[in-house]
């Protein structure tokens, strides 16, 4: 299979446009005439909806959630990066694409990226427009503060909760158009199925959660903004709903997975505190800022922190990278954090954790400054481990966060299968082997509200406003497929429950394929993983019936699809033997023991094609060509 | 917007209710204050101000009637508010209990259409014993004009009469402690400042007019027969 | 303190939306004083499919209190009633051991029970449609520091707009009513002057919509703010007021 990445030629800050300015449109009185599916409502899937059906479509759309409000886009706390250049600190668009392609540690295509810059800046007017509340000054401006990899100030926020409010704002003209009649929304429906007609995307096959029914749904095309599948560790900063099989049972219809591997480890997260931990909290990684982050020099220390004396503390962060300190990047701070408490160094009962102390701080501003610039952080941490980090110390452990792989896309975020896009964190484009801060907002956005409406019409432009139909063979091999799928999970009535297959799973992930992989420990992973899932297949309890609401046979459904893409990630990591942005190889470092890139021969997107039930997967080549910008090596000693 | 729809609305019929209580509670501070002169052993200063009010004609029958339509209005929608709310909610909670804190919840809010009612007949009874009450005659000026200060002192001369007086206007002032506040609130009068100064002032009002109204019939019922 | 509680839960059980619910009794022990709410109660539902029982079905999704899914009535006050706190961050170290905990879902007319604890909430989108939003399509906006907006409108707005959609106000008041919500997204937008444009037509056409899912009227009793995770001031109800009153003589 030969990859077709359509990237348009001609210089790159004219690729978008020229693209534009060539791709076919629909007329406006045949738009309607053709139906669209969106598959998730978070910021990318929402974005579309709403912009597609302004432009006359039919649109439908359908999230596992009660309400398309809900999607956990809603969770980002920090804020989007846009090249507003509103302080006038030197920022543009170039520099938004050089910060995210080099964040990204050159794993990227630089097409991709660079309209992802360009187009940044029209979803701040678009959010402010629609009534998002950014932070502003005294003057009546947007107020912008700088983050994580980047030198200039191009953060938009709201608040703590700028994630929450680009969700409303985009929900918002999505629930506009329901009330036009162009939107129509199904809610708690699960999409459990694609159908493919004559190699084309015509469908969806879902199951209502509240009644249990599978139901068909046809369309001209469909959009897959279902997001990532960080839950395949079980614990993650992830909702406990998100999950990846949409994504992962259309890969199974035929679409490629690019670089399932690459994940980004959280540096700052509340530590596990027990077997019971359903999910991970994240805190904002600006509490590194003013926050000292150490373990004791001693291995198997129990002694309170207070209780460890100045000289037998270790700032290993501070003694290893001098001048970055506190401050080096997610994946090197991650990284980091795992030796140390894998050396038997780390902080309380668990030993899974590192402090994040602010005494220091506190002494030099006074409590009300950090107060003033932590204090819905402080009162967080509180309230879920009920310690006050005013008097001792946080403790901190990185967690899964966020995944930069997906579903392989084009240039216009179509899949390998035509008339299927995927946007959003659901597909792998944007952020190569790494994702900077106040990016996976921008990318959401960017391809829900400036992609996709462009880049769908210059497909449907070519396709027939054909009557759709739900009672083709396709649809009832699909319908079949969920049905019986369902039916053996129910039937098997086994000795476990689904969250101890998921939790086992979760295990064998992070201990393999977490922040630190070798080739024996990903072979491992390799081998487990399907004797877990054949055990689950055997021994899995799925309790109630599948004609009412039933999580735990939601659950079990997407549990059994992790096992597949856990696997899939386990080989992923294996054959790239680079290290590379969140994806660190032991055998692939310098001497210092940082990341070691290989960009002879792993400058490329690996795309994965699904070979059938039980067999492995092939990989496909698409080759990374940089010729604006130069590579090199990150150092951050 | 047509009339029908801005006063069927929930919105709606809380305006009405704020603006027909607030009147209600105007009036009766006004009418505190002219009653206050029964403390006069002195009948005339009493007699005289109930001579001009019932001597005003056109106005006083402008003011009664725009204090009927007012009664009527907050009786007929206060029921229809609380039977609205309850269907609401068919199926009741085991347990519902307040979270405390900034809430109000509590005796006042919970009973408003009890007390309310409780008042409501209490002031059909309240215009009957006195407005239309045993009428004696007095001479003021070289005029006969009625005497009502002898029909309440008359009527508050019965220990019964005083003791379900004084019930009632505590029943006022619990309806007031939570109506007054609330009818800004339902006009939309809400501040910073303006809010928390008007919730206070709801409890002075509430007080000073329950500790007025009963003041008058026990000072009589005690003081009278000197 | 005790590092691990038994608990006896009496928890409201109903197969769907038109049988009838009841309050079973369950005991549950060795709970981590560090668990959540939800996550205890993730205990007693492996404990069920274990012995063979159907789970107890409630909803949650973030698990960090800002995607507004998670919401059960605990001991007669909805998240349980701690300041600013929903129930998926609500902690046992909060509880007793030994202690009877009663746990039932958000009662109200306008939310029909789907299933045990978890409620269909779909009136708040349907209030949303009516008139949630500001028109402006995908494209057409102008740059975003074109209208200047005064920094305190901002904060009241965003202050207004950090409403999680969670129905805690619905289920607390007394009334069932949902003003608070309402009270919300009208005032963010009110106060905005991208908002202001349309803000006439958003007040009538979202408490018409408000009032026709059969929600109560707002009897201001600020038992909605008391339990909004989120302190929304009910000053969001009388913006609303003021909003509709404006559209009532316009």
């Amino acid at each position: 299979m030969k990859l077709d990445s359509k990237i348009p030629a001609g210089p790159l800050a004219e690729k978008w446009d020229k693209h534009k300015a060539s791709i076919k449109l629909v007329n406006p009185n045949n738009k309607r005439k053709y139906t669209i599916l969106v598959v998730g409502t978070g910021l990318a899937g929402a974005s579309a909806a709403a912009s597609l059906a302004e432009l006359g479509y039919n649109v439908k759309t359908f999230c596992i959630q009660d309400s398309a409000r809900r999607a956990h886009s809603i969770a980002a706390q920090g804020g989007i990066n846009a090249a507003k250049n509103y302080p006038n600190d030197n920022d543009s668009i170039w520099r938004l694409f050089y910060d995210t392609i080099k964040g990204g540690d050159y794993r990227s295509r630089e097409a991709n990226v660079y309209r992802l810059a360009q187009v940044a800046n029209n979803i701040i007017d678009q959010a402010t427009a629609q009534g998002v509340p950014f932070a502003r000054e005294y003057g009546g401006n947007l107020a912008n503060r700088s983050f994580g990899g980047a030198q200039v100030s191009r953060t938009f926020y709201a608040r703590g909760q700028t994630g929450q409010q680009l969700l409303l704002g985009a929900y918002s003209s999505l629930m506009r158009q329901v009330n036009s009649g162009m939107v129509e929304i199904f809610t708690r429906r699960e999409m459990l199925d694609l159908v493919v007609e004559n190699g084309k995307a015509r469908g969806i096959i879902v199951r209502n959660l509240k009644t249990g029914a599978i139901e068909r749904y046809a369309g001209h095309a469909v959009v897959l903004a279902t997001g990532g599948y960080g839950t395949v560790f079980y614990l993650s900063t992830n909702a406990v709903n998100s999950n990846a099989t949409a994504a992962w049972r259309s890969h199974k219809r035929g679409a490629l997975y690019g670089n399932p591997s690459f994940t980004q480890i959280h540096p700052t997260c509340i530590p596990v505190s027990g077997d019971h931990q359903s999910k991970l909290t994240l805190m904002s990684e600006s509490l590194r800022n003013d926050g000292r982050v150490w373990v004791s020099k001693k291995q198997g220390d129990k002694r309170k922190a207070a209780d460890i004396p100045e000289s037998e503390r270790d700032y290993y962060l501070e003694r290893k990278y001098p001048s970055f300190g506190n401050l080096v990047p997610r994946d090197v701070a991650s990284r980091n954090a795992k030796e140390v408490c894998d050396e038997g160094r780390g902080a309380g009962e668990t030993g899974l954790a590192v402090y994040l102390d602010f005494a220091d701080s506190i002494k030099y501003f006074g409590e009300n400054v950090i107060r003033e610039r932590y204090g819905n952080l402080f009162d967080m941490y509180e309230k879920i481990t009920g310690e006050n980090p005013y008097k001792v110390p946080m403790r901190i452990y990185p967690a899964v966060h966020y995944t930069m792989g997906g579903l392989w896309v084009d240039y216009n975020l179509m899949s390998t299968i035509p008339g299927l896009y995927v946007a959003g964190e659901a597909n792998f484009s944007d952020h190569g082997a790494n994702r900077l801060g106040a990016s996976a907002l921008m990318q959401g956005l960017a391809d829900g509200y400036f992609v996709l409406p462009f880049t769908i019409g210059d497909y449907l432009a070519g396709e027939k406003a054909d009557e759709l139909k739900t009672d083709g063979d396709s649809f009832n091999e699909a319908h079949s497929k969920v049905q019986t799928l369902n039916d053996k999970l129910l039937k098997l009535n086994g000795k476990k429950t689904v969250r101890e297959y998921h939790r086992d799973l979760g295990k064998i992930m992070w201990d393999n394929v977490g922040m630190a992989r070798s080739e024996s420990g990903l072979k491992k992973a390799i081998e487990e993983i399907p004797k877990l899932r054949e055990e689950f297949w055997q021994n899995v309890n799925v309790p109630g019936s599948s004609d009412n609401l039933n999580k735990s046979l939601e659950m079990a459904g997407r549990v059994a699809d992790l096992f597949e893409l856990g696997e899939l990630m386990a080989r992923d990591a294996l054959q790239r033997s680079e290290s590379c942005g969140g994806h660190f190889r032991e055998e692939s470092q310098t001497e210092e023991g940082e990341a070691k890139r290989d960009d002879e021969n792993f400058s490329f997107v690996a795309a994965w094609e699904f070979k059938g039930e039980n067999k492995t997967a092939e990989m496909h080549k698409e080759d990374l060509v940089f010729e604006n910008v130069k590579l090199t090596q990150r150092s951050y000693k | 917007m047509q009339f029908t729809q801005v006063f069927g609305s929930t919105i709606g019929k809380k305006l009405l209710l704020g603006v027909t209580g607030l009147s209600w509670a105007g009036f009766a501070i006004g009418h505190l204050v002219g009653n206050l002169q029964l403390l006069y052993t002195d009948p005339t200063p009493f007699n005289k101000y109930a001579h001009f009010l019932t001597s005003l004609g056109g106005l006083l029958y402008f003011v009664e009637s725009v204090l009927v339509l007012s009664l009527l209005l907050h009786f007929l929608y206060a029921i229809k508010v609380t039977l609205e709310n309850k269907k609401a909610r068919p199926d009741k909670y085991e347990v519902h209990r307040s979270a405390k804190g900034v809430s109000k919840r509590g005796f006042s809010t919970a009973s408003m259409i009890y007390t309310g009612l409780l008042l409501f007949i209490f002031l059909i009874i309240h215009i009957n014993n006195f407005k239309y009450g045993t009428f004696y005659t007095t001479m003021i000026d070289g005029k006969e004009v009625r005497d009502l200060y002898k029909t309440v002192y008359e009527y508050y001369s019965n220990p019964v009469n005083v003791f379900y007086y004084v019930a009632m206007m505590i029943l006022l002032g619990t309806h007031l402690s939570h109506g007054f506040w609330s009818a800004f609130q339902s006009l939309g009068i809400n501040g910073k400042r303006f809010t928390p100064f008007i919730y206070s002032a709801g409890t002075v009002v509430a007080v000073l007019l329950a500790v007025g109204f009963v003041f008058i019939p026990v000072y009589i019922y005690y003081m009278g027969g000197v | 303190m005790e590092k691990t509680l038994n608990l006896t839960l009496k928890i409201w059980r109903q197969k769907n939306a038109t049988s009838p619910g009841k309050i079973v009794e369950y005991k549950v022990s060795d709970i981590s004083t560090e668990m959540s709410f939800l996550e205890m109660l993730d205990v007693l539902n492996e404990d069920l499919t274990k012995k063979g029982e159907e789970p107890v079905e409630f909803d949650s999704d973030c698990r960090e209190g800002i995607c507004g899914t998670c919401g059960v009535v605990i001991n007669g006050i909805p998240h349980g009633g701690y300041k600013a706190t929903t129930v998926c961050q609500l902690h046992m170290r909060h509880f007793k051991n030994g202690e009877t905990i009663v746990i039932e879902p958000w009662r109200a007319r306008a939310f029909p029970i789907v299933k045990d604890l978890v409620v269909d909430r779909s009136a708040f989108d349907r209030i949303m449609a009516s008139g949630g939003y500001i028109s402006i399509k995908t494209g057409s906006a102008p740059d975003a520091n074109a209208i200047p907006v005064p920094k305190e409108n901002a904060d009241i707005a965003m202050d207004m707009a950090a409403c999680i959609g969670c129905g805690a106000c619905v289920a607390a008041c007394p009334n069932a009513s949902a003003s608070l919500f309402v009270g919300a997204k009208i005032s963010q937008l009110s106060l905005l002057p991208q908002g202001k444009v349309e803000a006439a037509r958003r007040a009538e056409n979202m408490v018409a919509q408000m009032d026709k899912e059969i929600f109560g009227a707002c009897t201001n009793i600020q038992e909605c703010e008391a339990v909004c995770p989120k302190e929304i001031s009910i000053s969001a109800i009388a913006r609303m007021r003021r909003e509709y009153v404006k559209a009532a003589i316009k």
